[in-house]
């Protein structure tokens, strides 16, 4: 149970509240290029059972992208778009269908977890609706995760995908780590306890998560935390 | 890859009734086994499901 003292819009500063609404519309914009790419994937997958799987992900991040842009409402802007689904991704990686499966589990893997990792940062958020929203994300997230780590943990087992999932783990990283945008402008969330850590530390979280994964298959992942 | 095992599905609804077999996934990792018969077994409201390797069980009496 949040401690935090409630934070309305209006007691946000105008640097503030603008940081607040570029990064809840950057995940709403994120999960719903998401789960079209999963989506893309049911009817691909190498296996059934992950054709399901990606199918029940696909609903999960469009499900989060729908509860999460009335936010922005809330925040004062983008009320048009409230029902938007963003098929023309602002992110190279997600404005094309994911190119193998070895790129979608690395998206699964370091991509999903990079927007996890900011939704557990806002689970005790002083703008209630984001922590509201926050902790029911979570409870789906942890399926994901454990998606995409089994699979990569295959994935790197086979001399046949390891180097291309390697690879594709490398390239994904490239993007996902821009996400969170740079650290002073994280600060003015932080400061008025909207989330809480920093871009560095959740970059670093995703670098270890993705790392560890790979040493359970015996392999080495090191990903460039700079 | 692996080798693909089959996991023998089995799920309840109510804490008073036992668990019914629900159906098989077929996954090398118990992980994704998990992920699996949740995904795909999700037309009724369970509260408890488990799965059990198909090559685990035996039989009290053959067919």
């Amino acid at each position: 149970m949040s401690t935090s003292i409630e934070t309305q819009p209006s007691d946000l500063s105008a640097p503030a509240r603008d940081a607040l609404t570029e990064m809840i519309a950057s995940l709403a914009d994120t999960k719903a290029a998401l789960g079209r790419r999963y989506g893309e994937w049911a009817v691909s997958a190498p296996t059934l059972e992950s054709g399901v799987a990606a199918a029940a992900m696909a609903q999960d991040e469009l499900g989060h992208a729908r509860s999460t842009y009335p936010l922005l409402t809330q925040l004062g802007v983008g009320s048009e778009n409230e029902d938007r689904m963003d098929v023309q991704s602002s992110i190279p990686l997600l404005a094309q269908p994911l190119a193998d499966w070895e790129t979608f589990i690395a998206v699964n893997l370091i991509y999903d977890q990079m927007l996890t990792e900011f939704v557990s940062a806002a689970t005790d958020s002083s703008f209630r609706p984001l922590a509201q929203r926050a902790r029911k994300i979570l409870q789906e997230e942890g399926s994901h995760q454990t998606h995409a780590a089994a699979w990569a943990r295959r994935l790197l087992r086979d001399d046949r995908h390891a180097d291309r999932f390697m690879g594709a783990c490398t390239a994904v990283w490239e993007v996902a780590a821009q996400w969170p945008g740079d650290n002073d402008r994280y600060a003015l969330l932080v400061g008025d306890s909207l989330v809480t850590g920093s871009p560095d530390v959740h970059r670093a979280a995703v670098c270890e998560h993705a790392a560890s994964v790979a040493r359970d298959a015996g392999c080495m992942l090191d990903l460039d935390t700079r | 890859m692996s080798q693909i095992r089959t996991w023998e599905v089995f799920a309840r609804q109510r804490y008073d009734e036992p668990l019914h077999h629900v159906g098989a996934v077929r996954e090398d990792d118990e992980e994704l086994a998990l992920v699996s018969a949740r995904s795909i077994y999700d037309e009724q409201p369970w509260i408890h499901m488990v799965i059990v390797p198909r090559d685990q069980l035996r039989e009290a009496i053959a067919a």
